[in-house]
Formats: C-alpha cells, structure tokens, sequence
C-alpha cells in the first residue's frame, strides 16, 4: 500500500517535473482553458448580476399590483375607477396605513422616454417614472443623495444615481428635454445600486399630464402591514376580476423579471462556453497525447522497473488536472480583475435602461471552475489510459 | 556442477514461441524455443541484428509474451502471471540495464537509482543508505546529486547498473550494456558485472555483439534464425 503510494508519487513528481520540455503545447491547453473560463464566467457573472441589481430593488412589504393580467409594468393598465376603490379599502386588504390613516400607496406610470445628450443625437431610452410622494417612503433603501425632493405638479425630475454618473447632462439644475416638455433636475436619489438607480423620477400627475395620460393609472404600489398580508391582497384582486388585477410582492416581481433575463443571458452563454468547452477538450487531449508520447521510454522503462499500471495513469490524469486547473485559475482571476464590479447596462423590463454590475462571486467561481477543471478530467481521460496500458516493450524499442 | 544438474534451472524456457504479426505481415522470431540457465550463471546472448535477442530478454522481463511455450524463473511460472503481477515480480526479482541507459533525466543519480526501492516497503533512510552504497559500489560514490544528462556515458551506464541492483534482485538481464560506450567504460562495465555476478552472485543474461563483452561471460549462447546454433564455454 504505502509502496503503491510512494511510486505513484515518484511517477507523478517525474511527469511534472518533465513539463517544462513542453512547455508550448502545456501552455496552449492552460490558455484554451482560461480562455472558456473566461467567457463562461463572464456570461454567468453578467446574469449573476442582473439577478442581484433587480432582487435587490424588490421588498417583501412592497406590493405592486398589475392590471390586465400581464407582469409587466409597461404593459399594466388599471381603470382609475378601481384604482380609487382600492386605495379606498385600505388596511382590509393588507395595507399600511400611516400616522394620519391613510393608507401608504402611490399611484404610478412608467413611460419610456427619448434622452439626447448634445453629443450622442441617437438618443438613448430611459424609463420617467410618475409616482406620487409616499412612492419614495414605500420603497425602502431609497434615498435622496443630493439635491431635494419634487414639488407636487411642477416639471421637476430627480435623477438615479446610476444614471446622474453616466450622463453629466443629467446635473442637478439642469433643464432636459424628455417627451414634449422640459424637465428640471432637482436631486438624485440612490437606491443600493438596484434598478431604481436607472429611473428618473417624477411627480405622478406631472408626467400624465405631459404624456396625454392624465386618469390612467399602470400600476399601484403599496406598504404592506406584514409580508404576509400578500396573501389576502392577492385574494382581494379576485373582486376586480374584469380589470384582471394581479398583486405581487416587489421581491416576487423583480426576481420573476430577473429570472427571464438572466435564464436569456445563461442560455445564451452556456452553448457558447460548451463549445468553446469542447474544443478546449479536444486541444487538452492533444496536449496530454503529446505529453504521453514524449514520456513514453520513461514510461516503459519505469514499468519495465516494476511500477504498476496506476502509478503511469495516474501521473498522466494528474498532469491534465494541474494543467486545467493553472488554466481556470488564470481564467478566474483574470475575469475577477476586469468583470468583476465592472458596470454596464441593458435592455430593462420597461424598455428602458438598466445599469447593473457584473457579479463574479462564490458561486459563479465555483461553476467556472469545475468547468474548467472537467476540461482537463475528460482532456486527460483517454491518454492516462494509454499511459497505463503503454505496450513496454515496444515502448523501450521507440528509445529516447 | 553436479548439484547445479539435480536442482531445477534457475531459468529454463520450453516450447516457446513468439511471432510477430503487423497487418498481414507475420515475422515468426522463435518456434518451439527451448533453453535453460543455471542459476550464478553469466550468459552472454549473442546473433545476428534482428535475430530476437532484445525480445528473448523482453519475454524473460515478462514485459512481452510468448505465443506459446512455458517460460519459468526462478520457480515462477511467469506465463501464468498477470499484468500487475509480472510488474510485481519485476520490482523484486529483476534488475534491468538498457543499452542507452534509461535514466530519467529530470531527476538526480540518486533518485535514479532509489527508484526499485520505492517499489519495497523499505523507510527513506535505509534507501538513502543503501543509494549511497550501491553508488559507492559502481565508482560513483558522492555523485548522488549530479544530473545523470552531465554525465559520461560510462558513468550513466555505472548508474544505471546501481539502479539494476540497489534493490537486491536475483536476476540482471542486459540489452547490449556495452553498445553505446567507448572500449575503456565498456571494459569497466564489463568488469563491474562481472563482479556482481562471482562476488554477489547475480544471474546475469547479457545481450552482446561485441566478443569481448562475451568473453566476459561464462557461457555464450548463440542465436540465429530463432534457435541457439552454438553452445560455448569460456573460462571467466
Ligand atoms: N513490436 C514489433 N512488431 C513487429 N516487429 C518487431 C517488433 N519488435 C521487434 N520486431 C522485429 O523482430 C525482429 C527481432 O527484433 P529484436 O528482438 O529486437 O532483435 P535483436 O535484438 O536481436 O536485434 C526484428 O526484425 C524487429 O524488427
Ligand atoms: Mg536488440
């Protein structure tokens, strides 16, 4: 047992110890490797992300509650006539009421609108949200980092952080163009980095009334007394069967929309990465052949010594293994260093924008790794059985 | 000599038959071989190029087999025995010399030759102990730690025979251990399996083309066309 041990090692020191001899191809497999580890943590943590920027918008004592029976907000319309009916019923379906009794709910739209910089006359989507003032005090985590809040009625906008950093146009002062009528900054709100952070914020009647939209209602949101009184809101909406009302926890909403796109991301990147995966095994069966074709009389002749067949396997799968894991290491770090934190945005659930932040966490870590790593287990597979069942004799013939 | 006769031979081939075949091509090297060495003896294996020498040695390392026939050492049918247990039997009866020496070269002489002993279970100290005097024993005591690549080919050949012995075997076998040297390390080589073999007392079977080298020996088998022709004894 410990003899069988000790020249495994003994063979195992030889074979890496014999690396440097081919070097190139070695370090071809380690670059195919990094190579997959890269793009697939990429597309992952790109995902990864996305989840974390919507989840993190969404609460559980936030309600949304939809018409029309679709998820999307944009979408989402409701007659005002029940919009007044539900704000009316109050705490009996679930909502919190707050030091003058009355219930914390705002009403809201949400119109995805031109934004031109001077420089950039193409434009770019941004989502306006209307909201009536108790939408800021129902959203938790939001707050204004600079600047003041919008008077009721007046063109006055506040500004997410995430879009105040990328557009210098969008300074507090500034007058803006979004639609038919000019707007003026008034303050920036952060909101932990959440999608909020790409909205632009306006007055609920305001925005109507400059989009033509005055009496529509597209979604209503509200404090919730506890979490669970989802339950009985959700029950509730069966009264307004006609409108098609569907309540929502914000958690609930957000992570449903997360999920749809980073599904779209992942089964986008996985393919991507898979055959990227496939000739990566391909180019580390190359190596591993090229490996054992140049240990070969060392192989015969250690066999022809007396060192058993696994000792030969062995070295070889554990060569392959280092060998993929250098490359997912390198693969890791590398996109640690340059996608990890790195800020870009898409395509949001209203048509609009959305910044977010590439996540490469435990995770994503983790997967790409034993992606990587599997590349080199199969890679290396089939030659570290012809290692183990080297014909020895011919093998001492080839002489090295 | 009497009691050599009445005990078994120490390796004794019977019937053995080996054919090599690639595609349609088929190269018969041995039909119906039979043959026997005593133990102690010093055999050297001469012939033509091509005439089976290096396979003889093969089937008797157990690293190749016979289409038929037994082939027996030392009390063991090694016909009968499997992949791992050849290797096993290998690792504790069988010393090896190459003609072109076979040390690994990315590690030291000393590694080299401990290599037999990581087969036994043997603690570290006692295989460095016993590296060390099988080194001192082939003139190389000292250059433990040199890289045998910065080597003569004398001296890799001297480590290579350190490595064929250190684990104590019964049986040396030798694929033309004097081929590739110059006459004076050829002769020190020479001179060193020749003590191994009246001092220790090691079997040795000696693949050879030089006559020199034969002489050396005890016995001289000659082999051509598959069949020992000649039987020649020559006082060591
Ligand atoms: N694996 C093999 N396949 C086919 N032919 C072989 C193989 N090994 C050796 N031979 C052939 O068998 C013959 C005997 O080889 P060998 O035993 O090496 O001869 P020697 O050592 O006497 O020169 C040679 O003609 C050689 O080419
Ligand atoms: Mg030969």
């Amino acid at each position: 047992m410990m003899a069988s041990i000790r020249q495994t090692m003994a063979m195992s020191r030889a074979t890496l110890l014999s690396v440097p001899r081919r070097m190139a191809i070695s370090l071809s497999m380690v670059g195919s490797i990094m190579l997959v580890v890269c793009v697939l943590s990429g597309f992952l943590s790109m995902a990864r992300g996305f989840e974390i920027t919507l989840q993190s918008a969404g609460s559980p004592d936030v309600a949304v509650i939809l018409g029309g029976g679709t998820r999307e907000e944009v979408n989402s319309e409701i007659p005002p006539d029940i919009a007044r009916s539900i704000m009316a019923k109050g705490n009996d379906i679930g909502v919190l009421r707050n030091a003058s009794g009355t219930p914390i709910l705002s009403r809201e739209l949400v119109v995805p609108v031109e934004y031109r910089t001077q420089l950039d006359t193409a434009g770019t989507t941004l989502a306006l949200r209307g909201m009536e003032a108790s939408g800021l005090t129902i959203r938790s985590g939001v707050t204004l980092s600079s600047g003041r809040l919008v008077s009721s009625g007046a063109r006055e906008i506040l500004v997410g952080e995430q879009l105040a950093t990328k557009y210098p146009g969008l300074d507090i002062g500034n007058d803006i163009r979004l639609g038919p009528v000019v707007w003026t900054v008034v303050g920036h709100f952060s909101a932990g980095g959440s999608a909020f952070e790409s909205e632009i914020w306006g007055g609920f009647d305001a925005v109507a009334s400059a989009f033509n939209r005055v009496g529509e209602v597209q979604s209503l949101r509200l404090k919730l007394t506890e979490p669970t009184a989802i339950d009985r809101l959700k029950l509730s909406m069966s009264e307004f069967a006609d409108a098609q009302l569907m309540a929502f926890t914000e958690a609930d909403l957000y992570a449903g929309q997360s999920e749809a796109t980073a599904q779209l991301i992942r089964m986008f990147g996985w393919p991507i990465s898979l055959l990227m995966a496939i000739g990566a095994t391909a180019g580390a069966l190359n190596t591993m052949m090229s490996s054992l074709s140049d240990r070969t009389v060392e192989i015969a002749t250690v066999r022809a010594l007396g060192f058993n067949r696994f000792s030969a396997f062995f070295s070889t799968w554990l060569e392959a293994f280092l060998l993929s894991a250098v490359g997912a290491s390198l693969g890791l770090t590398l996109s640690w260093l340059a996608l990890n934190g790195w800020q870009t945005s898409t395509m949001g659930a209203n048509g609009a924008q959305m910044a977010f932040r590439f996540v490469v966490n435990a995770d994503v870590m983790t997967i790409t790794a034993l992606v990587g790593v599997a590349i080199g287990g199969v890679g290396g597979a089939l030659p570290a059985f012809a290692a183990a069942r080297l014909p020895v004799a011919t093998a001492l013939r080839a002489r090295g | 000599m009497t009691t050599l006769k009445t005990e078994s031979p120490f390796i004794a081939l019977s019937g053995v038959s080996k054919t090599y075949r690639t595609g349609n091509e088929s190269l018969p090297i041995f039909t119906n071989l039979d043959m026997t060495i005593q133990g102690g003896d010093f055999v050297a294996v001469m012939g033509p190029s091509g005439s089976g020498k290096s396979t003889l040695l093969n089937l008797l390392a157990g690293i190749d087999h016979a289409d038929t026939g037994d082939i027996q050492i030392a009390g063991q049918r090694l016909d009968h025995m499997g992949e791992a247990a050849r290797a096993a039997w290998r690792a504790h009866h069988l010393g090896i010399v190459f003609q072109f020496y076979n040390l690994l070269p990315m590690l030291t002489a000393a590694e080299n030759v401990e290599l037999p002993l990581l087969l036994k279970p043997i603690p570290a100290s006692v295989r460095r102990e016993r590296v060390a005097k099988v080194l001192d024993l082939v003139g190389l005591g000292g250059r433990g730690k040199q890289n045998p690549t910065r080597m003569s080919g004398g001296q890799q050949q001297r480590v290579s025979i350190a490595r064929a012995i250190v684990a104590d075997p019964s049986l040396l076998l030798c694929d033309e251990p004097t081929g590739d040297l110059d006459r004076k390390s050829a002769d020190d080589v020479l001179a060193m399996l020749g003590y191994l073999n009246r001092e220790l007392g090691k079997t040795i079977v000696m693949v050879t083309h030089d006559p020199e080298a034969a002489n050396a020996a005890n016995r001289t088998l000659h082999l051509d066309k598959g069949v020992f022709v000649e039987n020649e004894q020559v006082a060591a």
